[in-house]
Formats: structure tokens, sequence, C-alpha cells
């Protein structure tokens, strides 16, 4: 059997619009990391939390927080819109994510979630 | 501003992001150290379960002869993922991700954690 790595990790590589787009999916028991860029760095460091009270509706809600980088509404967005999929399958874990995007138009989105789906680690 | 073919040479190439992944027994328990290279830095994970209960950044800055550092995930009161992310950049004079998930009451086992983190450095430069 070949040896397995202790943290779990995938990544996949494709060219978005012209752009080149790397990410990489890590399972932490705690936190699913997701690193999402097109300048092979972190960038906008950004928290997605599922609020623990939310149990009578059946849509839960999220907490998006910027850890690190400009905190714009924009990456509040498109952190949620990106990271909400990941954190229900993987049973309502908080998912960080390193969001370094040169083209964040709308039509990319479900591009580079479907990227996301194919580094499933969770 | 030097330009070469239209480009402008200031933006650095993006690489390709690299995984490496090591373990090493320090003080009778097994300590697994996960390394993602990125473009300028690193990301390192310390840790004996998966888990990622802090996060500490660290750069270089033109200021100071010793790298700024910062805790954006985690508990403040520990300081050893800041001071650990600062001597790798230290080191490396790159931008330095550190999570350490190890007690932190051992300052031995800190000791040789980082250690052994200079010894695979050694090793494997390119994979920092």
């Amino acid at each position: 059997m070949a040896h397995q790595p202790f943290i779990k990790t995938r990544q996949t590589e494709k060219t978005v619009n012209g752009i080149s787009t790397q990410v990489v999916c890590t399972e932490f028991s705690n936190y699913i990391f997701i690193v999402l860029t097109q300048y092979g760095k972190i960038g906008t460091l950004v928290s997605v939390t599922p609020d623990a009270r939310c149990s009578d509706i059946s849509t839960p809600m999220f907490t998006t927080k910027v850890l690190l980088g400009k905190d714009e509404a924009l990456t509040h967005v498109y952190a949620k819109n990106i990271a909400t999929f990941v954190s229900q399958e993987a049973g309502n874990r908080p998912v960080l994510l390193g969001l370094a995007l040169k083209d964040c138009s709308a039509e990319n989105m479900k591009t580079l979630k479907d990227m996301i789906k194919s580094c499933q680690v969770w | 501003m030097n330009m070469e073919n239209g480009a402008c040479s200031g933006q650095s190439a993006v690489e390709a992001i690299g995984v490496h992944d090591f373990s090493e027994k320090l003080l009778e328990q097994v300590v697994h150290f996960h390394v993602m290279k990125l473009t300028g830095g690193f990301f390192l994970w310390v840790g004996a379960s998966p888990v990622l209960s802090n996060l500490a950044v660290s750069m270089n800055s033109k200021f100071d002869s010793m790298p700024l550092s910062t805790l954006v995930l985690g508990d403040s009161s520990d300081t050893t993922p800041n001071s650990l992310a600062q001597r790798l950049t230290k080191k490396t004079k790159k931008q330095v991700f550190v999570s350490y998930n190890l007690p932190v009451t051992d300052s031995n086992l800190t000791l040789l954690v980082e250690n052994r983190i200079r010894k695979e450095m050694e090793l494997h430069p390119d994979k920092f």
C-alpha cells in the first residue's frame, strides 16, 4: 500500500479565461483550507464559518471574516459564494480560503467551483 | 522602468504550487510537517494531529532588520507560531505562513521542531 501523507491534500491547475489558475485543498479536522489563486500566492485570507444556531431554518447562515488583506465587500460575496458548498459538504466545517484572483468576473465562478469540487478532500 | 516584451519585469512568474510532507519522532512523539510552496513564500503546518488551531504570517520589512509577523488565526497569547514564522522569514527572506499545533509548554520540543525544519530546508531547498 502506498504511504498516505498525514495531511490530506489535492490540487489542480487550469487555464480560465486565458489565466493560469491553481487550486489546492487541504483537510484539517476543524477546517478545510482552500487556496484559489492566479498569482501562486495565498493573497487575501478569508474565513467562512457556518453560524451555530441555524437548525430551524433550511439554509444555514455564514459569517465571513477577512483575516489578511483588503477587506472589501466583494471579497465577502465571493468567499461566501465559493466556500459555502464546501462547508456544507464537509459537515458544516469552517473554510479557510486564500483568494488571489486577477479576474473576479461572476462568469468564472462556476468553473472555479468545479475546480474546487475536483479537489475534494472532505 | 524595465520592460520586456511588453510585460512588466517587476511582475514575478507564477510557479506551480508544490506540496511536501515529512515527519520525525521528537521527544517520544511523531511530529508531522506539511509544506506548501507558493510564489515568493511558503505555508508550513506542524502538528501531531490534523488540526489547524492557529496561523501566523511573517514577511520582511525594509524599515526593520527583524521581519514583521502577525497572528491571523488562533490564540494570540501563544507566541510560538509568530516567532517561528519570523525566524523562518529571517532565514529565507520569504513570506512565511506557520501553523504550530503542538503543546507549547515544552520549549525543548519547539527547538527540536525548528531544527528539524532547518534540516529539511538544507536537504530539500526546492520544497520551500
